[in-house]
C-alpha cells in the first residue's frame, strides 16, 4: 500500500478504521435503572492497577518546499505533501504493597508515512516510591519532573523533559533519579511548606541525553504556600548542565482570575551558534529567562490562557537568520556539487538547538477555550496561536475536541505556519497540518 | 383564680409564638452540616450527567475532607479521568492530571465533570464556612434559610435552602448569582443510613436554567468518619492520594 499518493487521507483513514470497528455509533444510552446505583465492589482497592489507551492519529502536512527545515529533514526533492498514520498504545500502572508502591508508563507507536514504516517502544517511567508518612517520601528510578507554572513553556524546569508547546499535556519520557520529599502543614499564613530534591546521574547509558557524562548533579525544589500563593524555589547544579536558579507563582486573584510566572537565572549558559562568517562557536554568557502568565473563565465558559516568554537561552533573531542562511547555502551546495557536508554540520547544529520547537526570544502564546457552547456537553473548540515577537511570525490551530462517548476522546486540529523567509515559522518544514487524533482509554 | 390562670395562658401562647418566630437560623444550619457529613471523613460517590436525549456519563469519586477547610477528591472512573485529583484549601483549588503531571489552579465555578455540577458542588465545604444566614422562617414542615456568600470567592453569591423540621436535612437549596439569577436548584433524595450516627440524602439531584433538559445526580454510596493527615491536603500529595483507600 503506497502512502504517497496526495489522494490519501490519513485523518479520513483514522475515522474509517472506527467505523469499520464499530467503535463511533455505539452509544451510552441511560440506563437510569442501573445509574442510579454504585457497586462498591467494583471498586475496593487493589495492589494492580492498569490502566491507558490505544489512540489513532492520522495526519495530513503540506510542506513548504524550499524552507530552511523541509531542506534539512526532507532530502533534495522535499515532497509537496506528507501523510502520516500512527496507532499508539500508552500503559500505565502500579502495584502497592505496604509502603511501597511500583509504578510504570509505557509508550509504544508504530507507524506509516509518505517515506515507510516507523516504530518506536519507549519506557517513559518506571520507579518504586516509598511513602512511610504522608510527609515523607522517596522514589528510586526513571520518573518525569513537571516543574514549572507556565502552561507552554517552564524556564525553571531544569530537569524536566522539554514538552512541545504545541502539546504541553501528553506525556513525556523521565530522567532515571533518586529524589526525596518532605510535606509539613501550618495554620496561618504559611500553610505548606514541602522540600523535593532529586538526584540526577548522568555517565554511559544513563540520562545521556541530560548533558556531560561522569556527573552526579542535585536539583531541588522548596514549595511555599504562602498567602494563598503557590510560590516555588528551585536549585539545579552539577557538571551535567551549569548550575541554575528559578522562581515561581501561582495565584488566584479572584475564583475566574489566576496569574503566574517564572524567572530563570543561569550564570554560566552555553550555547552553540553561528558567528558572523558562518562558523560554529561555543559561546558562554549569563542569561535569564522568564514568563509571565494569566489564566481566565468568564461567565460563559471561555478559559483563555495568555503567555509572555523570554527565552535568555534562545537565539537571537539574527542568530537565527545566519542559520537559515547557512541552510539554504548547503542545499545549494549539494545541488549544484552534490556535497551535502555543510548540510550536515547544520542538521547537527539543529540537534543541538535550532530545531527547538521555538527557538528564538520573545514569545507570545494564547490559547481561548470554549466549553460545552451550544449546550453541547463534552464538547471544546479550541484556538491555539504561538507568535515569534521578534519575526512576526506565528502558527494559529484551531481545534475541535468530543469527549462525550466514555473512555473515547475524539480531537480534530489544523494547524496554520505563517510568516516570511527566514522567519521561524517560515522556515518550518510544512506550512499547514491537519489532524485527526482518536484514543480508547481504558 | 381564673384571672391567673388567663393570664397564664396568654403569657405561655405569647412565650410560644415568640420563639417560633425568633427562629435561631445559624443554629440551624450549624445542625444541617453535622447531619449531611462529618467533619472529616472518606466518602464514595457516583456523579451522573444526564443529557436531554437521554444519554448519559459516569463518574466515580473518592473524597475526603478534614476539618473546615480541607478536602481532596480522586477519580475511580471512567478511565480515561482515572488518577484525576482536585485539592481544595478553603478557596484554592488545583486540578491534578497525571498526564500533564503537575497541578494547576482552577476555580470554583469551573466544572472539571462537564455537566450541571461545578467543583463547588464536588468539594463542597460545610454551609456555615461560606455562608451566613441572612434570614430565617418556617414554612409549613420546613426551615426556609436565606443565606449570603461570606466573600466573593464563594461559587453562588446567595442561596435559598428548605430545611425539613424534623430531619434537619436540606430538601432543596436554588443558589443565586449577584444578580438574583437562579443558577441551578439542588434536590436532595433518600436518606440513608450509612452507619456511625450518619443519616444524611444519599441523592443530591440538580439541573439549571441555564442547562435546560440536563440534570445531574450525585450519588453517595459509603460515608465513614475517618482522621487524615494534614500534609495528604497538599498539592506534592496529589499524586497519591489513592494510597489513603
Amino acid at each position: 500500500m503506497s502512502f504517497a499518493s496526495q489522494r490519501f487521507c490519513p485523518c479520513w483513514a483514522a475515522l474509517l478504521v472506527l467505523l469499520l470497528l464499530g467503535v463511533l455509533p455505539v452509544s451510552r444510552t441511560a440506563r437510569a435503572e442501573e445509574a442510579f446505583s454504585l457497586d462498591m465492589e467494583e471498586f475496593e482497592k487493589k495492589s494492580w492497577k492498569l490502566g491507558g489507551f490505544a489512540e489513532i492519529k492520522g495526519e495530513h502536512m503540506d510542506v513548504r518546499q524550499g524552507s530552511a527545515f523541509s531542506l534539512l529533514n526532507l532530502g533534495e526533492a522535499p515532497p509537496s505533501v506528507l501523510d502520516q498514520l500512527t496507532g499508539s498504545l500508552q500503559l500505565n500502572g502500579s502495584y502497592a504493597k505496604g509502603i511501597a508502591q511500583l509504578n510504570w508508563l509505557l509508550n509504544t507507536s508504530g507507524g506509516q508515512d509518505t517515506f515507510g514504516w516507523k516504530d518506536s517502544a519507549e519506557i517513559y517511567e518506571t520507579y518504586l516510591n516509598l511513602t512511610p508518612s504522608p510527609g515523607t517520601a522517596a522514589s528510586f528510578g526513571k520518573k518525569s519532573y513537571k516543574w514549572g507554572k507556565g502552561y507552554a513553556w517552564n524556564p525553571v524546569g531544569f530537569i524536566n523533559r522539554s514538552k512541545d508547546p504545541n502539546n504541553p499535556e501528553e506525556a513525556l519520557e523521565g530522567f532515571i533519579t533518586s529524589d526525596f520529599e518532605m510535606i509539613r502543614s501550618f495554620s496561618g499564613d504559611l500553610r505548606n511548606i514541602a522540600l523535593t530534591a532529586a538526584l540526577l546521574p548522568v555517565r554511559q547509558g544513563v540520562n545521556e541525553d541530560f548533558g556531560a557524562e561522569d556527573n552526579l548533579n542535585l536539583a531541588a525544589k522548596l514549595y511555599l504556600l504562602y498567602l494563598d500563593t503557590d510560590i516555588d524555589f528551585i536549585v539545579y547544579s552539577g557538571n551535567s548542565r551549569t548550575t541554575r536558579f528559578g522562581a515561581d507563582f501561582s495565584r488566584n486573584l479572584t475564583t475566574n482570575f489566576e496569574i503566574h510566572g517564572e524567572a530563570a537565572y543561569v550564570p554560566e549558559a552555553e550555547r552553540v551558534i553561528l558567528d558572523e562568517e558562518g562558523q560554529p562557536v561555543r559561546r558562554s554568557d549569563s542569561a535569564a529567562s522568564y514568563l509571565a502568565g494569566i489564566r481566565h473563565l468568564t461567565e460563559y465558559d471561555l478559559t483563555s490562557i495568555i503567555e509572555y516568554y523570554y527565552n535568555g537561552l534562545g537565539f537571537t533573531e539574527e542568530e537565527l537568520d545566519r542559520f537559515y542562511q547557512r541552510v539554504a547555502v548547503g542545499a545549494e551546495q549539494r545541488t549544484l556539487t552534490g556535497n551535502d557536508a555543510l548540510l550536515r554540520q547544520m542538521q547537527q547544529l539543529a540537534a543541538q538547538g535550532y530545531a527547538r520547537p521555538n527557538p528564538g526570544r520573545h514569545y507570545l502564546y494564547a490559547r481561548f477555550s470554549l466549553k460545552e457552547p451550544f449546550d453541547i456537553l463534552y464538547f471544546t473548540p479550541a484556538l491555539t496561536t504561538i507568535f515569534n515577537l521578534e519575526d512576526q511570525s506565528f502558527s494559529t490551530t484551531p481545534e475541535l475536541t468530543y469527549t462525550g462517548i466514555t473512555n473515547w476522546e475524539l480531537q480534530l486540529r489544523f494547524s496554520l505556519l505563517n510568516g516570511g523567509r527566514a522567519s521561524e515559522f517560515g522556515e518550518k518544514q510544512n506550512s499547514n497540518k491537519l489532524e485527526l487524533r482518536v484514543r480508547s482509554f481504558f | 383564680m381564673k384571672t391567673i390562670l388567663f393570664a397564664a395562658g396568654l403569657f405561655l401562647l405569647a412565650w410560644n409564638c415568640t420563639s417560633a418566630l425568633a427562629v435561631d437560623g445559624a443554629a440551624i444550619l450549624q445542625q444541617v452540616d453535622r447531619k449531611m457529613q462529618p467533619e472529616s471523613y472518606e466518602m464514595y460517590r457516583k456523579l451522573i450527567n444526564v443529557e436531554p436525549d437521554g444519554k448519559s456519563k459516569e463518574f466515580v469519586l473518592y473524597t475526603v475532607k478534614k476539618g473546615q477547610e480541607k478536602m481532596v477528591a480522586l477519580f475511580l472512573s471512567p478511565a480515561s479521568e482515572n488518577g484525576r485529583a482536585t485539592l481544595r484549601l478553603n478557596e484554592n483549588m488545583w486540578l491534578y492530571i497525571p498526564n500533564v503531571g503537575k497541578p494547576i489552579r482552577i476555580t470554583s465555578l469551573q466544572s472539571v465533570v462537564g455537566g450541571v455540577f461545578n467543583n463547588a458542588d464536588i468539594l463542597r465545604l460545610d454551609f456555615s464556612v461560606e455562608y451566613s444566614v441572612q434570614q430565617a422562617s418556617e414554612e409549613g414542615d420546613h426551615y426556609v434559610l436565606v443565606l449570603k456568600a461570606k466573600n466573593a470567592t464563594v461559587a453562588y453569591d446567595g442561596l435559598k435552602m428548605m430545611v425539613d423540621k424534623a430531619t434537619l436535612l436540606p430538601k432543596t437549596i436554588e443558589c443565586f448569582a449577584a444578580s438574583g439569577m437562579l443558577i441551578k436548584t439542588l434536590r436532595y433524595d433518600k436518606v440513608k443510613d450509612f452507619g456511625g450516627g450518619i443519616v444524611s440524602p444519599s441523592v443530591l439531584e440538580t439541573d439549571s436554567p441555564l442547562y435546560k433538559g440536563y440534570k445531574s445526580v450525585m450519588i453517595t454510596a459509603k460515608i465513614e468518619q475517618k482522621e487524615f493527615a494534614d500534609e495528604v491536603f497538599t498539592l506534592n500529595y496529589l499524586p497519591k492520594v489513592d494510597e489513603l483507600r
